[in-house]
């Protein structure tokens, strides 16, 4: 019971307190700041202070609820690094390539490469620091059995050549020691998921395998959409679920400094007597990631438009799926190497493909 | 695994019981709640909500390998094909614990080829094959033990030179004739015990689409999300045995026309009207001709090879999807030893000639041979 009188306060503001009724700290603390500042005939910012100031005497310190958030300002000095796609014109697009601490979805239809992308990020977060990468290791959980570990090898074989070619000084030579394809194998952890439940357990004990394997920066989900499109027959079950999952994903990004990526399917709906693909799992599963990525077709050629993100514009570029992994589109600009020879099967499909984000779903 | 019992995933007995009264019985009851739910109703403390949910999880979750461990030499993870060609490019032939589905039009060559891997499987592993019986499940009637046998025989003088071999090997294949929906989806159930008893190395179906587009009618209201959910437990049956046993397992699909539109017509037969020859199905207003079964259906399969007409004789595989190949387009003639590839094949397409493998156009035969001085080729198939 402190008296508000003997207590560290400029003499103006004790006046007003005093005035206003209040005597003791206790009092003063029981409202908030923007009471406060009514009843007390203050600024805003003097409540505030005032509270401040007399909580520090009260308060047991590190309370969860007292925590100060970060300022932007500070997250920027943290500076979160990125693992790249090996396609630059992605990873300009995309800021530098995929965030660590976030969540992102990559949607698309069959075969369009979204297995391909997330196993060359499983290989590039491996690169050497001495390289500009992260060293780090990689979680894979499999749901649909895509994955050829015969196609990762030469995926890998072929980062380390890249690498291989650039090593100039002896810390890089000393790194290429250990940048192997059977490191990068054995860096690469497989969980093969094969319905939801089985998911579901795995992700619950995600954050305790992480602690274990430390130097983990990325995991990969391939497909999350697959075990959940079949056997619910009430769909807000699937809701709950996903949103469950959802948020611990988006836990498991923050705390662990990994980034989540996971692949979703696309699927052809009727919307306003028309068919078009959209990605699967519901118009609200949208808001899930923080960062959305579609890869389809257009004509003959691949692109991927980042069509969310929380930094990025949207926009959409060319890519190609090569023998040594997930690169540039061979030519760096898109029809300026005149017409593709066959056009896309209709115009109207590849406008379709766009989801479009209704408003009131 | 889901519905494995709470009992048995070190669970004490008093906690069962009390958890059963609000039907929570297995695993996966338990998964499906959120913390705060298992806190209502074990009555537990959040900390202790939490562990129960971990330790379950503990013996749900599947084990954690890496890669490196799973990465074998390249004769353990592909059942080659016996076609050079389509071997180099697949990096070894079908890859085990997938699926591959083979779609095409009709007496394209799609029971030929599933014929022909049904040989190949039995043979032993110092001729390429796996050593191992087949399950053939047949949704078309027609298998067609004759070809087998003649197939056989004529890619495989030396080996099948004796009949005692060629009966050996007749006996290692186990037909299935199962024609309606709800008997695939039986036999589907059954064939972990059908291939743990047949000791199969290679699981054949032919065809997915068939039985399905019999019987679902996809312009009743309804009907399209019944016959996909169906598809995809199917698909998830499927791909769950594959990777279980290592083996490959083969499918085959129809083919359907797919208007430009933006608009699905499902055709059974009588495909015709899409320019042939020419190359450029994409110059056709009217639609085109692509795998059968949709969008969803596409995301199931692992490699997808397209069989298509060039000409009368002349036939193209084209690897549409696969996750270790390119696309690439070969060619190949149907003959008495089943399939062959031309000798020199295409050799590999600009990337850029390809489409989407959902979407990606199949040439049809629209001039059926009328000229009857020369036989036109009739497989089983159609």
């Amino acid at each position: 019971m402190k008296p508000v009188s003997a207590s560290p306060l400029s003499p103006s503001v004790k006046v007003k307190l005093l005035n206003a009724g209040f005597h003791t700290s206790e009092e003063l603390l029981q409202l908030k700041p923007l009471q406060l500042s009514k009843e007390g005939g203050l600024s805003l910012e003097e409540a505030l202070e005032v509270q401040q100031i007399l909580s520090r005497g009260v308060d047991q310190p590190g309370e969860g609820g007292a925590r100060i958030g970060l300022t932007a300002l500070e997250l920027l000095q943290q500076e979160e690094r990125s693992i790249v796609t090996f396609c630059s014109q992605l990873d300009t697009a995309l800021g530098g390539g995929i965030p660590l601490g976030r969540t992102s979805e990559v949607c698309g239809t069959p075969g369009v490469g979204k297995t391909q992308l997330c196993l060359q990020l499983c290989i590039d977060v491996q690169i050497p620091e001495c390289f500009g990468g992260l060293g780090g290791q990689a979680v894979f959980v499999d749901t649909e059995g895509s994955l050829v570990v015969q196609r990762v090898a030469d995926m890998a074989h072929a980062a380390v050549q890249h690498c291989s070619l650039q090593d100039h000084d002896s810390e890089q030579q000393e790194a290429m020691k250990d940048f192997t394809t059977e490191n990068i194998l054995d860096h690469l952890y497989l969980m093969r998921c094969h319905d939801y439940v089985e998911l579901l357990a795995q992700v619950q004990l995600l954050p305790d395998f992480l602690v274990r394997n430390s130097k983990v920066r990325l995991l990969v989900i391939d497909s999350l959409a697959f075990p959940f499109r079949r056997h619910f027959e009430d769909l807000s079950v699937r809701t709950r679920l996903l949103n469950g999952l959802a948020q611990q994903l988006i836990q498991i990004a923050s705390q662990h400094r990994v980034a989540v990526v996971w692949t979703n399917q696309m699927t052809s709906q009727v919307r306003s007597g028309q068919w078009e693909l959209v990605p699967a799992l519901g118009e609200s599963w949208g808001h899930s990631a923080t960062q959305r990525l579609l890869l389809h077709w257009s004509g003959t050629q691949r692109q991927a438009s980042v069509f969310k993100s929380p930094s990025n514009t949207e926009r959409s570029v060319p890519y190609s799926v090569t023998q040594h992994g997930f690169r540039d589109a061979p030519h760096a600009s898109p029809g300026a190497s005149g017409p593709p020879r066959r056009e896309a099967p209709s115009g109207g499909l590849s406008g379709s493909k766009r989801p479009r984000m209704q408003e009131g779903q | 695994m889901a519905s494995k019992k709470l009992r048995r995933a070190g669970v004490s007995q008093e906690l069962c019981e009390l958890l059963k009264r609000h039907h929570v019985e297995s695993c996966k009851d338990l998964l499906s709640l959120t913390p705060l739910e298992v806190m209502r109703v074990a009555g537990l403390s959040y900390q202790n909500a939490l562990t129960l949910m971990r330790s379950v999880s503990k013996h749900c979750a599947p084990p954690v390998t890496t890669l490196l461990e799973l990465w074998k030499p390249k004769s353990e993870s592909f059942f080659s094909t016996s076609l050079p060609a389509l071997d180099d490019f697949l990096r070894g032939g079908l890859p085990l614990g997938t699926i591959t589905e083979v779609a095409g039009p009709s007496g394209c060559g799609k029971t030929q080829m599933c014929v022909m891997l049904s040989v190949l499987a039995t043979l032993p592993r110092s001729l390429g094959g796996l050593d191992a019986g087949v399950v053939y499940i047949d949704t078309e009637s027609a298998f067609s033990a004759e070809r087998l046998v003649e197939m056989a025989q004529a890619r495989f003088p030396d080996h099948f030179s004796s009949r005692e071999r060629v009966l050996q090997m007749a006996g290692r294949v186990h037909v299935f004739r199962e024609l309606t929906c709800q008997d695939v989806l039986n036999r589907l159930d059954r064939l972990e015990v059908d291939i743990i008893s047949t000791k199969a190395g290679l699981v054949i179906l032919d065809s997915v689409a068939s039985v399905v587009r019999k019987e679902f009618d996809t312009t009743l209201p309804g009907n399209l999300a019944t016959r996909s959910n169906l598809l995809s437990q199917e698909a998830s049956t499927l791909k769950y045995l594959a990777h279980q046993f290592n083996i490959p397992i083969v499918l085959t699909n129809q083919i359907t026309t797919y208007l430009g539109n933006g608009a699905f017509l499902m055709l059974n037969c009588h495909v015709t009207g899409v320019a042939t020859g020419s190359g450029a199905p994409g110059e056709v207003d009217s639609g085109f001709v692509t795998a059968a079964l949709g969008n969803t259906w596409s995301h199931t399969v692992n490699t997808r090879l397209i069989v298509q007409y060039v000409g009368a004789r002349q036939r193209q595989i084209v690897i549409a999807k696969s996750p270790v190949a390119p696309y690439t387009v070969l060619n190949y003639t149907i003959q008495k030893e089943g399939i062959c590839l031309d000798g020199e094949y295409d050799g590999l397409l600009a990337p850029r000639e390809q489409l989407d493998p959902g979407l990606q156009p199949i040439r049809v035969r629209t001039e059926f041979n009328y000229n009857l001085s020369q036989p036109v080729e009739t497989d089983g198939d159609s």
